[in-house]
């Protein structure tokens, strides 16, 4: 059950057929704005800090956007609902936690993460960490800790980004997924993340957009109220607080979520970027309801497509990653089907890229200085290292099948165990060492990769309702905390205490 | 960092409960509950509190979210009933539209209302100018 939840977070399998004009235009539409977006985006890249931090010249309304399109990869619209549809209630924890998360992060990481790139200079998450505890252990650890979770998770949203565009193209899986590397690989490397920031920005409202469309179909196609008597008549568990998985199961999800939100790279990396800090002020309200008004599409589809399986007016689907193709297909009009398979190309391409990015941040900047090395010109290397670390991805998506889904699991995990201790803890609190950095990146990372692969190789397996990335969450934190008060460290450089102050 | 530490044990105590034989109980739940809504409380306490400040805006927010956590995890595990409200049925409907939605009317509010006195104020900003400027000038030395 564990497992096959799991893989359930991943897009593996082939999408119906979508091979239809209206569709097809649709996306050459779509992905000639972005190719427009990323020529123009190149022409303001010129030193490592355009490529990295945008020149910390975006507004508030396109950091929105862009996080948002970030956070959110293909899962929010295809396997989410497909989730939604096979476990009910149960799923929704995984959103849940986004009325919470945007306070959270501003109020923990934002003010602090901007205001130290400025003041130092800072291009990269792992940069944070490094100043703050005098460590280029810590750093490199927590750039390393990084490529690892993006490879695995990048392949998986190659294959996902090949399926979505051998549906809508019909050019055969492995040209897919080089078509969909390449496009995304041509703006990420020539206009680093200022490119990402403002394609994401398009990718982002038509993600909104879509949404919201859909969520309406989703309630007139299922009958309103109509739809919450007939699932609860039919199957009660499907609507009932903890879905079809235990509470414990369920508030775990929650808890990986909520708070791994605090550490994703590729997401709060993006505060540097911010032109002015004082517009921080609008960041939870704007990002809660963009974020909101996006995971609408999540909720509505799933429960829409069990109400029409129950009502009879829908065949039981046969995989529950066909709930939105599906619906799509038989319930809505076509054009709006069109931008909704855009917006999942979208939805995917904005995480690649902001994954492309950090990595290639960790690889050029955190960890030579682990070593005591600089890259001398980071803007070429960056390039380079991005178009290392993409054809490293495609090719890890091609090989598919197991080995994808399983690099992909532990993603989301892996940032957490290995960044919340250090980066939300740490710049929040003048007693965290140096020590309990590096102890806590190296026990969420060990225990991470053991305990999953102990899992995938079914020679452990944990009891219902632990996860592994909620408990290798929490180790972290533990080790993080007692390494702490046990060692010794002289408080953090003047200026990085007064932010921690401010 | 105490409540924040006594989080991480209760949700660490939830895990561990789940490997006594019988499996995870209703006592693992509920120490997963206190645990998640005082680590957010916790943290977010660390991050948005500044020495010298009136805590009471942030602080009733924080509270409020506390209850939240607590009441709209908790209330669903004791209690069940075949009403529907706004649609779901009402130990649903206490998580969906307690958890998931009623903080964003509340946090994101009173982070705007507070954040000129109480996060990031223009002499701040002045502050913080001040430094980088230092910093350029000894990076130059």
């Amino acid at each position: 059950m564990r497992s096959s939840l799991l893989l359930s977070f991943l897009q593996t399998h082939s999408l119906p057929p979508l091979t239809q004009p209206t569709i097809v235009t649709v996306a050459i539409l779509y992905f000639t704005v972005v190719a427009a977006i990323g020529t123009w985006a190149t022409r303001r890249t010129r030193t490592a800090r355009d490529f990295f931090v945008a020149g910390r010249g975006v507004g508030v309304v396109p950091l929105t956007l862009a996080t948002m399109a970030a956070t959110l990869s293909g899962f929010a619209f295809i396997g989410g609902p497909g989730l939604m549809y096979s476990l009910g209630l149960g799923a929704l924890f995984i959103i849940l936690p986004a009325a919470t998360t945007n306070a959270m992060s501003a109020w923990v990481l934002a003010k602090r993460l901007r205001l130290l790139g400025e003041v130092r200079s800072l291009i990269t998450v792992p940069d944070a960490i490094g100043v703050r505890f005098n460590s280029p252990a810590a750093q490199g650890l927590a750039g390393l800790s990084i490529v690892i979770a993006v490879i695995g998770y990048m392949a998986t949203n190659i294959l996902a980004l090949g399926l979505v565009i051998d549906a809508i193209f019909g050019v055969g899986l492995g040209w897919g997924i080089w078509i969909g590397m390449t496009v995304t690989l041509a703006y990420s490397v020539s206009g680093g993340i200022t490119a990402g920031v403002y394609t994401d920005v398009f990718q982002g409202t038509l993600m909104a957009i879509a949404s919201v469309l859909v969520f309406v179909y989703a309630i007139e196609v299922g009958g309103g109220g109509e739809m919450t008597r007939s699932i609860v008549a039919a199957d009660p568990a499907f609507l009932s607080p903890w879905g079809k998985i235990s509470p414990l199961a369920a508030l775990s999800f929650f808890f990986v979520f909520g708070m791994g939100a605090l550490a994703q790279p590729h997401v709060v990396h993006k505060f540097y970027m911010l032109k002015d800090p004082l517009r921080l002020k609008w960041y939870p309200l704007l990002s809660s309801i963009a974020l909101m008004v996006t995971l609408l599409l999540f909720f509505g589809v799933g429960t829409a497509t069990k109400a029409l399986v129950v009502q009879g007016k829908l065949a039981p689907l046969t995989r529950p990653d066909d709930a939105t193709p599906i619906f799509l297909l038989q319930f809505t009009p076509l054009l709006l089907s069109a931008i909704v398979f855009a917006g999942v190309a979208a939805a995917i391409m904005s995480t690649v890229n902001s994954f492309m990015n950090v990595a290639a941040a960790a690889l050029t900047h955190d960890i030579p200085s682990w070593v005591n090395r600089r890259v001398r010109d980071e803007l070429l290397w960056g390039r380079i290292s991005t178009v290392a670390i993409s054809i490293v991805a495609a090719v890890v998506a091609q090989a598919s099948g197991a080995l994808v889904a399983f690099l992909g699991i532990f993603g989301w995990g892996l940032f957490a165990s290995t960044l919340v201790p250090s980066l939300a803890v740490g710049l929040n609190w003048k007693g965290a060492t140096k020590h309990g950095a590096v102890a806590s990146i190296t026990v969420g990372l060990m225990s991470t990769l053991i305990l999953e692969t102990l899992g995938y190789f079914k020679a452990f397996t944990l009891p219902s309702g632990v996860t592994v990335s909620g408990l290798s969450l929490v180790l972290s934190l533990l080790t993080f905390i007692g390494i702490s008060a046990i060692t010794k460290q002289a408080g953090p450089d003047a200026d990085v205490a007064m932010i921690m102050e401010i | 960092m105490a409540a924040l530490t006594c989080a991480a044990i209760a949700i660490a105590a939830a895990y561990a409960s789940a490997f006594l034989p019988g499996g995870a109980t209703v006592i693992s739940s509920v120490l997963m509950i206190i645990g998640i809504a005082t680590m957010a409380v916790a943290l977010m306490i660390l991050g948005a509190i500044r020495e010298g400040t009136r805590a009471r805006p942030i602080g009733f927010a924080l509270s409020f979210l506390f209850a939240v956590l607590v009441l709209g995890f908790g209330i669903p595990l004791f209690f069940s009933s075949r009403d529907i409200w706004l649609g779901l049925p009402a130990a649903t409907a206490i998580i969906v539209y307690g958890v998931g939605i009623l903080p964003v009317f509340v946090l994101p509010l009173v982070y705007a209302w507070t954040f000129d006195d109480r996060t990031l104020s223009g002499e701040d900003i002045e502050r913080i100018r001040e430094l980088t400027r230092n910093h350029a000038d000894k990076s130059s030395e």
